[in-house]
């Protein structure tokens, strides 16, 4: 019977909301928009103790019961206590409890200013090298498909930057003559004739390019070049997956209102 | 006949209705919106009945479904335990909610494995929901003695401080199984580096589409796109769910073909021999 309720409630409010994006009812539009949202807000609101209450007793357990890692528990705990004391009990400036969590000499907006947001900021700086590392991982040529990775992230990066506009076509002309030998690379037998082929290609297609004026191309200017990636091949895959996601929203949603998707609800 | 009239008839019939009722019922610029969901909902529900009547439904294998429970596997034979991280957004993020769909399943496999099972949750409401889907999923393996109350906890509602709390359990306990299962935003590289950094088997699975190249490049395995909302119902293996899969993929190959007919005829009208832009019917409001 608790499952059943469930069930009718998921379908029900499922139903409502799906209505109330299309039938021009101000009681029902007004549902969806603000009281819906404002219900779940408050449920949320009282999830948040049952929050705080599992933080506490799981910490609290691991400390008595002296398990793996306990010590870590503590530093939790006091930081969990000191924080509570700072924003309930001790105020430390001259304004009332409640608006010195955002007053500069209170002792709530020191720690926030000097311990959490020091601390957040230095999650988000870990980013930087975590990039580089899984760039390096992903550059790494070990097919067809890194290769290209590696060559659009080369041509991405050179065009925007200051240099990249720098570079002159028959230098990028003569990237891409290096570019293909590097990918034929291992149909030539002998050494000698592709080293022959490479010199005589980088001497002579950059004066062919100039007889026939075909110099002002787009493909020659790196930054040119790199916004084409950008606007083309990239935006075209990534509307793929786009697309893929609305239709995998759609269908999620449609299973879970029709009540077919009942794993959420431990079926 | 009876087909007919369900999956003809009803879908005209809305349509005629949505489209030409002459009082003002509907709100306005939602037409496009409109058409796709009942299109959509009448093919996957067209699949579904076929699937329920017994006709065999062919679903192309996914690699990363697929691994979830050798993943699972591994970790029983280390003796490690398996990590699932359901993403830091609430219940009102569909992908939290296919996170904790497939957290149901996992829960199953570490269940009947009888491997342990980690769950540290960003949000309140959603820790309240996993307990909810774990225990099921125990009681449902007749294992509810492996439960335990503590295997889905409440680390913090802040990004930075879960993505760090989440490292110091990947760092100390070694898992030998990750699952990203969920909304992420800018913590995904964090997490799945540290996974990766740890040699465990790294599943991911999320809706936001600009961390996919992140998890891509740092997990073994990703389900992209619409994979990751199929996952549960590939899982489930039940026909039903499945045949929802197959009008799923039926709808893309009928976007597939909508994107063709828009390029050759944009190419048409671009060189003047039609004059007729198609591309203006897919954009809101212009239908009335």
């Amino acid at each position: 019977m608790k499952r059943q309720i469930a069930y009718f409630l998921v379908v029900f409010i499922g139903f409502l909301t799906l209505l109330g994006h299309f039938i021009n009812y101000s009681p029902l539009n007004n549902f969806i928009d603000n009281d819906a949202t404002q219900w779940f807000d408050i449920i949320s609101g009282f999830a948040a103790f049952l929050g705080v209450i599992n933080l506490l007793q799981l910490h609290l357990n691991k400390v008595t019961n002296k398990r793996a890692n306990w010590e870590y528990s503590i530093v939790t705990l006091a930081g969990f206590t000191l924080m509570i004391i700072f924003g309930f009990i001790y105020n430390g400036s001259e304004v009332a409890m409640g608006p010195h969590l955002k007053e500069k000499g209170s002792a709530f907006y020191w720690m926030f200013e000097n311990i959490y947001l020091p601390l957040g900021a230095t999650m988000f700086a870990l980013l930087a090298f975590f990039v580089a590392s899984a760039s390096y991982r992903a550059f790494k040529i070990r097919n067809f498909e890194a290769t290209l990775l590696l060559i659009s992230g080369i041509f991405l990066m050179i065009g925007r930057v200051p240099i990249g506009q720098l570079i002159p076509w028959w230098m990028a002309l003569e990237i891409y003559i290096c570019l293909i030998f590097a990918i034929i690379a291992n149909r030539f037998k002998e050494r000698k004739v592709m080293l022959y082929s490479l010199v005589i290609a980088m001497t002579t297609i950059p004066f062919l390019i100039s007889f026939f004026n075909l110099s002002h191309l787009a493909i020659f200017k790196i930054p040119d070049l790199q916004e084409w990636i950008m606007a083309v091949p990239a935006t075209a895959g990534s509307r793929a997956i786009m697309i893929g996601i609305a239709l995998g929203t759609i269908a999620q949603s449609y299973r879970i209102i029709t009540g077919r998707e009942r794993s959420i609800l431990g079926d | 006949m009876n087909k007919y009239i369900k999956y003809v008839f009803i879908p005209g019939f809305i349509f005629l209705f949505y489209f030409f009722f002459p009082f003002p019922i509907f709100l306005p610029g939602n037409e496009t919106t409109f058409v796709c969901i009942i299109f959509l909902c009448f093919v996957i529900e067209y699949f579904i009945e076929k699937a329920k009547s017994g006709e065999k439904i062919y679903m192309r294998p996914i690699a990363a479904i697929k691994a979830m429970e050798e993943a699972v596997g591994r970790a029983t034979e280390m003796g490690k335990p398996v990590l699932y991280i359901p993403g830091i957004s609430s219940l009102d993020q569909i992908d939290t909610i296919s996170g904790l769909t497939i957290l149901g399943h996992v829960a199953g496999m570490t269940a009947e494995y009888e491997a342990s099972l980690h769950v540290p949750v960003c949000v309140p409401i959603v820790m309240e929901t996993a307990k909810e889907t774990c225990k099921e999923a125990y009681l449902k393996k007749g294992r509810p003695d492996l439960y335990r109350n503590d295997m889905v906890h409440y680390v913090t509602d802040d990004q930075f401080a879960y993505a760090a709390g989440v490292n110091g359990i990947m760092l100390r306990e070694k898992p030998a199984a990750v699952f990203f299962q969920g909304k992420f935003y800018a913590e995904s590289l964090i997490l799945a580096e540290t996974g990766n950094s740890i040699g465990a088997i790294q599943i991911a699975g999320t809706g936001s589409s600009s961390q996919i190249p992140f998890f891509v490049t740092a997990c073994d395995y990703t389900l992209i796109g619409e994979e990751f909302y199929a996952a549960s119902a590939y899982l489930s293996g039940s026909p039903e769910m499945l045949g929802s899969i197959k009008g799923q993929d039926y709808v893309k190959v009928a976007c597939i073909i909508l994107i063709v007919i828009v390029f050759i005829s944009s190419i048409l009208n671009g060189y003047g021999y039609t004059h007729f832009d198609i591309s203006s019917l897919f954009r809101i409001n212009v239908i009335k």
